[in-house]
């Protein structure tokens, strides 16, 4: 079955660049896009995807507050087996520890995504938690 | 005959999108990406491209110093900077460096075609907020006094703003000699000069100065529940 992904950040040209990685993919369908917290929460409940890559840093509502809105809703029972992936500037364990705590799976830098994120990905629809900073040891699943 | 576009970010990932960008458009190619400024020199020296597009906030040789040096190469080169933020000081440092160029990263889905075609036929590309300031005579006031050097560093040579990153990176002097190919002797004196010319006592300090003359980029996160940590763009 396809892995459905919604790509979540307030740059269009990073969403292009996510999209040109994942895309190649088989057996992954990106099923819309979003450029900040809110509309994300929108595209959730509409498209019902498996894998949110999200970024942190966004105008409206930033990615940690729809991280914790998200679980929310899992909890509610209004999504299920949805899983986090974060892509993120922030290069920090405090950052990323947030994000964990906020209910993400998983964790990539974006300095890093090209080498990280499909490893991410594939791993977090499997729900497995994936974290892998820049200057830290290579990701640990 | 193909325009030859050269890339430089330190992020593949936003390479890949402006790659997909702009090789939808006919007759333009991608001919090099580069992930660092020395990079970008170098690979524009070698493949002369009709544009360069910078980020600003890249490691080792940030996007306003790629951009002076490679107009002081050759002024023929066109640059298009890349920015997150269109602050006053980098707006006009990124005009002073010689860009003819200026896109907010947010807008460059939108706006980056537009400012490649500008260049192209031998125009200007700026964002509705320097043609504001342009208009509002901000350049004339300043411009005269810093046409050559950008504003609050007055007296740093080419090496010493690249030594300046560099250390502002957490480098050390021997890490600064390895990436600049000189001795670590030479980097200490840089060093010494560059701290008695800025009137610093520490490295606490150069990397504050750093900071706010756009030399390096931070980005704040979200503010966490702890104490926030910049992230060096």
């Amino acid at each position: 079955m396809a892995v459905r992904i919604l790509l979540v950040d307030d740059h269009p040209i990073v969403r292009q660049g996510l999209r040109t990685l994942l895309e190649g993919r088989s057996g992954w369908e990106i099923v819309g896009e979003a450029s900040d917290g809110i509309e994300a929460l929108d595209k959730v409940d509409t498209l019902q995807p498996d894998v949110v890559v999200l970024d942190v840093t966004m105008p409206r509502m930033n990615g940690l507050e729809a991280c914790r809105l998200i679980q929310q809703k899992q909890q509610k029972g209004k999504t299920s087996g949805l899983e986090v992936l974060f892509v993120t500037q922030h290069d920090s364990p405090q950052m990323m520890r947030e994000a964990l705590d906020a209910g993400a799976r998983g964790y990539v830098v974006k300095s890093n995504a090209a080498r990280d994120l499909l490893e991410a990905v594939e791993a977090v629809s499997r729900h497995r938690v994936f974290t892998a900073l820049a200057r830290g040891p290579y990701p640990s699943c | 005959m193909k325009l030859r576009i050269l890339l430089a970010d330190d992020h593949e990932i936003v390479r890949r999108g402006l790659c997909a960008l702009l090789q939808r458009h006919e007759g333009w190619e991608v001919c090099g990406e580069a992930s660092d400024g020395r990079e970008a020199l170098e690979m524009a020296k070698q493949l002369k491209p009709d544009v360069v597009i910078v980020d600003i906030g890249m490691p080792f040789l940030n996007g306003l110093d790629t951009t002076r040096q490679l107009m002081q190469h050759d002024p023929q080169f066109k640059v298009i900077v890349l920015t997150i933020t269109d602050s006053d000081q980098v707006i006009r440092e990124a005009l002073d460096a010689g860009a003819r160029g200026f896109v907010l990263k947010s807008d460059a889905a939108r706006d980056l075609v537009a400012a490649v075609e500008a260049l192209q036929s031998k125009r200007m590309f700026f964002t509705p907020r320097v043609n504001d300031l342009v208009l509002a005579g901000f350049l004339e006031k300043g411009h005269a006094a810093s046409r050559n050097e950008p504003p609050d560093l007055p007296t740093l040579t080419a090496r010493e703003r690249e030594v300046t990153q560099l250390l502002a990176e957490g480098k050390s002097s021997k890490e600064v000699a390895v990436l600049l190919n000189l001795s670590t002797k030479t980097v200490e004196t840089h060093r010494s000069n560059i701290m008695r010319k800025l009137s610093l006592h520490s490295i606490r300090d150069l990397v504050v100065y750093a900071i706010k003359n756009n030399i390096i980029q931070i980005q704040m996160p979200p503010q966490l529940h702890g104490t926030p940590e910049p992230t060096v763009a």
